[in-house]
């Protein structure tokens, strides 16, 4: 685990040294994390390695066993969250009732009530391109829509903190999109957002920061590059493939098993021509030749290795 | 395919232990209780006698001696409902509150009453006509009437054949020999005509004595018996009574010639017969449907157990999509939220059992509106009962469909053994006492005091206590147990 950058804002949430046990195991090793106003940080693991536990903890869903959660608002009781929003990972709302309705049980519930949650209801319709579908029951939107209702439905009392359990599960990229813009917009406004997900591709490219977790610990914590800089220590990777397999050596590469792969990671991509020099005066040309950056599936790889989770 | 279509069958049936529960053990659990209820009350009456609450203005001879009939008969349990200390009889009113309380404990099928005037008969010298003999049913046990009825009947023809026997005999005593009877045995004979406990006004002697002071003269002797099937013996020779008599064939042909006056035909007569029994019914004089209001009270019961599971499972549903946690993190606390699923589904279950009522009083005239109060009282203590049992059984599952097995069986269950699909008086005590343990019994117990006794809000109290109790104390269990929605152990 890498400390996280120095920031000029005090974090609003703060972790430290959380631990958790849990049906028998422990789910929590000594969690430490600092999450800060207008961050998107994106909560990246394996199945099973403990992201819902620690979400649960922050929510106040569980008590760690030991360790200290702060939050950065006023009310630091996390048992009594008025200034955070949960969106779970199932569809968190009443399919039978209607999108106004559902706003305005869950906008009550979050002590908002009488005109402001009128005009917050407009808001977060508007917010989540819903204003159409007011009067439709919940079951009856499309998949993307009740994904964008389930967060909806957890902003109406503008939390400081948003935590979100894999928010675009199911959904076109359309939606996706939407979804993502939905919660840039909340972090410009100051709310520290926080996403669990398994999709690389979203954290890789919309998240400010990226914390990876595994068995029960951080692992990896920073921008994309500080991962991989951290993890991997080169930038891209060139890749021959043959149609059968390479005969002797390559300068600068490694072969896999069946010699018709091979892999050469670069620091930086000055160190390229010199490898196409070398390609040259090979003397069976590759069949494809891949440049390719190293990414957080490199990282996440990297740190939790290949064996399969649960 | 078939094999492979019946075969997924067979596998999802196998590793859903709740759908084998219903498909299985739920045939077995209600052959059970019907099997229970029916071996030990309703169909063999193996067990099940006939209440019967007894009571007279004035204890008198007569009184006493068909109290001790019906004591004897073992297809009733006959119990007093007369004060300890009755020297100088009952007041017509002691009696009717008496009864009234009598029926409102809802213990007795039928109550006997004898009025002064069959008592009064003791003391007259005229033959007893047993006027007056009144029996008091609150309508859930029609049979008991047909029962008690037939079995006075009995009493009083047997009384009456023994009377015209002893007639038959005394007079033969007078004009025979006297070692004809010492021959046959009849040595109470000397002992009856000399009876010093003769009642004033009555003669022993001849043709003028009265077949009823003959019999009331001999009660003490022991040359009249009568057996335990109730068929009276004079010197072992069995009277018969009358529809069985063998009339004589002439009057010249028999030794009974003198006794014209008190030829088996006449003694007997038909009086019995025309026993005059009354059947009071004082729930019907001012209730028109109070067995409607019973099914009404029974099915509402039901069903209003089923539906409090449904709601309640709601919150299974909430906490299996998140959004239970959602809301555990809003500014809702676990309290409120179990408090108000709980508020929800007593407000719900109240106006089901309403409509319900409402239903049965536009369609049947159960006169809910006269009894309002203790409607009210007894739906609110029934929809909390329910409201609490079914958040415990939504606590205790882990999932809907666990729920939805184990509410099916218990609900069920319930409802056979506390009187939603069989009436509790038609149940042996065992079965009433085991229906005790449901809130279908105590539901039941309640509406039926309000609408077929008519009982006082008052009255209600048992019923409220162990309702609105078990509320209270399932309630809190639940909210015990419901820590778990906030641990995440589900």
């Amino acid at each position: 685990m890498t400390d996280a950058p120095a920031r000029s804002v005090a974090p609003v949430l703060t972790l430290n040294n959380i631990r958790k046990k849990y049906r028998g195991r422990e789910a929590l090793k000594g969690i430490s994390l600092q999450l800060y106003p207008g961050e998107l940080l994106g909560f990246f693991g394996p199945n099973g390695a403990g992201k819902t536990t620690m979400i649960r903890c922050i929510c106040g869903l569980l008590k760690p066993d030991s360790g200290k959660i702060t939050m950065g608002f006023a009310d630091d009781d996390p048992a009594n969250p008025e200034r955070l929003g949960l969106v779970p990972q199932n569809l968190a709302v009443y399919p039978d009732l209607t999108v106004q309705q559902n706003l305005e049980v869950f906008g009550r519930l979050e002590g908002v009530a009488g005109k402001y949650l009128k005009s917050r209801i407009a808001e977060v319709l508007e917010w989540a391109a819903l204003q159409d579908r007011t009067r439709s029951l919940a079951k009856t939107l499309s998949g993307g829509m009740q994904r964008r209702l389930n967060i909806a439905c957890s902003v109406l009392h503008h939390p400081s903190i948003l935590l979100l359990d894999e928010p675009t599960v199911g959904v076109d990229p359309q939606s996706r999109e939407r979804i993502y813009a939905m919660l840039e917009e909340l972090a410009d406004q100051g709310a520290a957002v926080l996403i669990t997900t398994h999709q690389l591709e979203e954290v890789e490219t919309r998240c400010d920061r990226i914390v990876v977790m595994d068995h029960g610990r951080i692992v990896a914590d920073g921008t994309l590059s500080d991962l991989v800089q951290q993890t991997i220590g080169r930038s891209h990777r060139v890749i021959l493939r043959f149609d059968r397999p390479y005969p002797t050596p390559i300068q600068w590469f490694v072969f896999d098993d069946d010699k018709t792969s091979a892999t050469c990671s670069l620091e930086s991509m000055k160190e390229l021509p010199q490898v196409l020099a070398v390609l040259n005066q090979l003397g069976q040309q590759p069949s494809r030749i891949d440049v390719r950056s190293y990414g957080l599936q490199d990282v996440f790889l990297e740190l939790t290795g290949r064996s399969l989770r649960e | 395919m078939i094999l492979t279509i019946l075969r997924i069958l067979y596998l999802r049936l196998r590793n859903n232990p709740a759908e084998l529960l219903l498909v299985f053990v739920m045939p077995i659990i209600f052959f059970s209780i019907f099997a229970g209820i029916f071996s030990n009350g309703i169909a063999t009456g193996s067990d099940k006698k006939l209440r019967v609450g007894w009571i007279s203005s004035h204890p008198t001879a007569l009184a006493l001696e068909l109290r001790q009939f019906l004591d004897s008969n073992s297809l009733l349990e006959c119990m007093s409902l007369e004060p300890e200390d009755n020297p100088e009889g009952i007041e017509e009113t002691v009696m009717a509150g008496r009864i009234t309380e009598a029926q409102r404990s809802g213990k007795y099928d039928l109550i006997v009453k004898l009025s002064a005037e069959s008592a009064d008969d003791r003391t007259s010298a005229k033959r007893p006509t047993f006027a007056g003999v009144r029996l008091v049913t609150d309508g859930q046990n029609p049979m008991a009437i047909a029962m008690v009825t037939a079995i006075l009947r009995s009493f009083f023809a047997q009384k009456e054949a023994s009377a015209a026997a002893s007639g038959l005999i005394g007079t033969q005593s007078i004009q025979a020999p006297p070692g004809e009877f010492s021959d046959s045995g009849a040595v109470g004979y000397s002992t009856w005509t000399e009876a010093p406990e003769q009642p004033p006004g009555t003669s022993v002697s001849g043709k003028a004595a009265a077949p009823s002071d003959l019999y009331r003269a001999n009660q003490g002797s022991d040359w009249i018996q009568t057996d335990p099937d109730g068929i009276h013996t004079i010197n072992g020779i069995s009277i018969v009574p009358k529809r069985w008599a063998i009339e004589p064939r002439t009057k010249s042909d028999s030794a009974v010639l003198d006794f014209e006056p008190v030829l088996p035909e006449k003694l007997v007569g038909n009086k019995s017969e025309d026993l005059d029994i009354v059947v009071e019914n004082p729930q019907a004089a001012s209730q028109k449907n109070p067995r409607i209001a019973m099914y009404a009270a029974g099915i509402a019961v039901l069903f209003l157990l089923f539906s409090a599971t449904g709601n309640a499972a709601a919150l299974l549903e909430e906490a299996e999509s998140g959004t239970l946690d959602r809301i555990l993190v809003s500014k809702a606390s676990l309290f409120q939220i179990v408090a108000g699923k709980w508020l929800g589904i007593l407000l719900l279950g109240c106006l089901q059992i309403s409509v319900m009522f409402l239903w049965a009083e536009a369609i049947f005239s159960i006169q809910l509106f006269e009894h309002l109060d203790g409607f009210c009282v007894m739906t609110f203590s029934t929809a909390a009962a329910t409201a609490s049992f079914a958040m415990l059984l939504a606590t205790i599952c882990k999932s809907r469909t666990q729920l939805n097995a184990l509410s099916v069986v218990i609900i069920l269950s319930m409802s056979a053994v506390g009187g939603s699909m069989i009436p509790r008086f038609a149940m042996s005590d065992r079965m009433k006492d085991i229906g005790k343990w449901t809130f279908n019994a105590w539901a039941l117990d309640g509406y039926q005091k309000v609408f077929w006794f008519q009982s006082p809000v008052s009255s209600l109290q048992s019923e409220v206590t162990v309702l609105l109790g078990s509320s209270l104390l399932l309630g809190l269990v639940t909210l015990f147990l419901s820590g778990r929605w906030k641990r995440g152990s589900f």
